[in-house]
């Protein structure tokens, strides 16, 4: 078994360096940025986003059609749960999931889906459950999703760049919720759009120097998608083969 | 993985013969290489993102033991553990420990090369646990029990006729000839894996020292699925693969995204920071990195070999190669093909095997033109040529025999005279003469007809351009 030290050891007799040292700033990367520059740089993209909106958001409705989203916008929650509704029932499905997402507590879903006979599952347990957590509860959470035919999820940054929203965990299941069902309805407001990658990172990286851990961030671009047999593209392998984006305001 | 670099003048020939597999490599160009153009060309300052990505790499890699310590020290952090694997061996060890002590029947995968050289499927296999590569590509050589045949494309060789007979063997259903069908089919085969797997195992394009992340690019879900459906989640990660700074992401993902498919971005770029956080009930409860050297300090050690260690592994040197896109994959007999793999394999695996590998290019520089950090693959080439031919790094390694390194002294007395030379030229063009048609010779005796095997050149002209020009310059 490899010591740590000796790793460490031979990295150093390898680089012709012997002994520990403080390296030299570089500017080529960010590492080098002070905590208050990271968090000024922060402050300053949420504000010049909310002065861009419009654009930012034609840019990014324009992006992510490329990589094949369906958009939706509409002016309220109400025609937001419609939509969602709309795009369930276009499939004719009955098993529907949602995460425990934000945006989503405020969307009257339920009763967008009654009509349908849906019913709408969030991937969350029950506050008045206080029994220990466990891992059969879990398990059988995972089957639920696997079963799942339209998961619906909130969305925490959007990337004009590149049509990409990204998601962080949410209490229950979320990660598997807009990856294991075939269709997935991802919700959003435009406050959320932001320029490019590089706003992105700044954004968590922030974040988790600030002590805001967070499991994962997953980056989604459009549906799944293969270019393995013969090098021809197929949309939807391993995840959802439709997707759709409600933009809310 | 068994290390057949010895064996690329057989395997390339084979390919060279075979029309399906020469019809399988021009994908890669018309796919895969126009693919990198169109999006490097459609890329405000594209040129500059280059240049940052090549010197975030450099940093790094020049302060490797700083930045794995803090990866190591943030990866803990946040709950997760860390294991330094000196070689294949001890990665293999650690791994098998951690399925065993979860009682793991079944491990879902998804693509990572430095897995496939510690030969972690065979072992878990010899274990009584069962790998499932969920990769369609990794997937479909994985039924065939071959190696990969490309970095990014690994079943790029496979036509759908064969590619439906290893899946219909599992699935027990009819012929399908359409990728559509045949991808339901394996999503289908899929599932199940990705339902009961207790144990994800995943590659890693980068990993953040600072925040003690990792980076997983894919297009099909599947790196989502293993870092998120089984309890356990056991990334593997070559030691040359770290950058600083999660903010370093951006630029790094733009240039390795377009160079290796010539998208913008993947459809789904997975950042990983640990185990799941309560009150979170999907997500691993256990994550593992495994960091590896196995040989990448015979690389590091040397100032100029160095550079290799800057690779992102997007395959574009190898559409780029000439002699990638007529020799193959398998020829290069490890874990690494094309330019990049030219390099790295004999180095890290033993030159004396892999001494045909860096001969394997015509140094035209379209390799170092479509990397993504400008490595100078030409330089390293010619690099390990020199050290091959003449014994340098091991005297028992010299690859020229004494009679190639005898008429190279003597080339060398003979060209550093005018007269010399003009006298060997006559000397040359008459003895070539009996060998000659209409110009050119094709065929030489013994010891010189290797020269003639697979070419042929023109015959050296009885009267040199000098004494015509001389001539011309007269009148």
């Amino acid at each position: 078994m490899a010591d740590k030290q000796d790793f460490l050891r031979m990295v150093r007799t390898s680089l012709g360096v012997s002994e520990r040292r403080d390296i030299a700033r570089d500017d080529a990367t960010s590492y080098f940025l002070s905590r208050d520059e990271v968090s000024d740089a922060a402050n300053d993209i949420r504000v010049d986003a909310a002065q861009r909106r419009s654009e930012l958001t034609e840019e990014f409705v324009t992006r992510a059609t490329a990589a094949g989203w369906n958009i939706h916008r509409v002016d309220t929650i109400e025609d937001a749960a419609e939509e969602v509704a709309a795009v369930v029932r276009d499939h004719g499905a009955k098993a529907v999931m949602r995460s425990d997402h934000e945006i989503l507590n405020s969307l009257p879903l339920e009763s967008a889906l009654k009509a349908d006979g849906v019913e709408l599952s969030v991937a969350v347990r029950d506050p008045s459950d206080d029994s220990e957590e466990d891992l059969e509860r879990r398990l059988a959470l995972r089957e639920q999703s696997f079963d799942t035919e339209v998961g619906i999820t909130g969305v925490d940054f959007a990337v004009a760049e590149t049509g990409t929203v990204a998601m962080e965990p949410r209490a229950g299941s979320s990660r598997l919720v807009s990856l294991t069902p075939e269709v997935h309805i991802g919700v959003m407001t435009p406050d959320s759009i932001i320029p490019s990658l590089d706003e992105l990172f700044a954004l968590t990286r922030d974040q988790h120097l600030s002590g805001e851990h967070k499991g994962m961030v997953n980056l989604i671009t459009g549906p799944s998608r293969t270019a393995d047999i013969e090098a021809n593209l197929v949309i939807g392998v391993h995840g959802p083969r439709e997707v759709h984006l409600v933009i809310v305001g | 993985m068994k290390v057949r670099t010895d064996e690329f003048k057989a395997r390339s020939a084979e390919t060279t013969r075979n029309p399906r597999r020469q019809a399988s490599l021009k994908m890669v160009y018309d796919g895969l290489h126009k693919g990198r153009i169109a999006a490097a060309e459609d890329t405000h300052g594209w040129d500059d993102e280059r240049d940052r990505a090549r010197a975030i790499k450099w940093h790094t890699i020049n302060n490797l033991d700083y930045y794995l310590d803090l990866l190591d020290k943030n990866v803990r952090a946040n709950g997760g553990n860390v294991f330094f694997a000196n070689d294949d061996a001890e990665a293999r060890e650690y791994v098998l420990g951690v399925a065993k002590a979860n009682n793991v029947k079944t491990v879902i995968k998804s693509k990572s090369m430095v897995s496939e050289e510690i030969g972690l499927n065979e072992a878990f296999e010899k274990a009584g646990i069962n790998p499932v590569e969920t990769d369609l590509g990794e997937y479909i050589i994985q039924l065939a029990k071959e190696a990969p045949y490309h970095l990014i494309a690994p079943a790029i060789h496979k036509t759908r006729e064969e590619i439906s007979d290893l899946i219909q063997e599992v699935a027990g259903g009819p012929h399908q000839e359409d990728p559509k069908d045949l991808t339901d089919t394996a999503r289908a085969l899929l599932r199940d894996a990705f339902r009961k797997a207790e144990m994800g195992v995943s590659g890693v394009n980068f990993a953040v020292a600072e925040t003690g992340s990792i980076a997983i690019v894919t297009n099909e879900g599947n790196g989502r699925m293993v870092t998120s459906a089984p309890r356990v989640h056991v990334a593997i990660v070559g030691m040359e693969k770290v950058i600083p700074s999660m903010q370093d992401l951006s630029t790094m993902l733009r240039v390795l995204i377009r160079s290796a498919t010539g998208q913008r971005i993947s459809s789904y770029v997975t950042v990983v920071n640990g185990p799941r956080k309560a009150p979170e009930e999907d997500g691993p409860d256990e994550f593992h990195l495994v960091i590896v050297n196995n040989g990448r300090e015979n690389l590091l050690k040397d100032e100029q070999l160095r550079e290799a260690m800057l690779c992102l592994r997007c395959g574009a040197c190898l559409n780029a190669c000439p002699v990638y896109r007529k020799a193959g994959g398998h020829a290069y007999g490890w874990v690494y093909p094309g330019p990049i793999g030219a390099i790295v394999s004999p180095v890290m695996t033993g030159k004396k095997a892999g001494r045909d590998l860096p001969f394997a290019s015509t140094l035209c520089g379209a390799c170092k033109d479509a990397c993504p950090v400008k490595i100078e693959l030409p330089s390293l080439l010619l690099r390990l040529r020199s050290d091959l031919s003449e014994g340098k790094t091991d005297p028992k390694e010299a690859s020229s025999p004494l009679a190639e390194r005898l008429s190279i002294k003597v080339w060398r007395f003979g060209v550093q005279s005018p007269a010399m030379f003009s006298l060997a030229g006559k000397l040359s063009s008459l003895l070539m003469a009996p060998m000659s048609r209409q110009g050119w010779v094709r065929w030489l005796p013994p010891p010189l007809n290797g020269w003639t095997k697979s070419r042929e050149f023109p015959r050296i002209a009885s009267k040199p351009f000098r004494a015509r020009f001389k001539k011309k310059e007269q009148r």
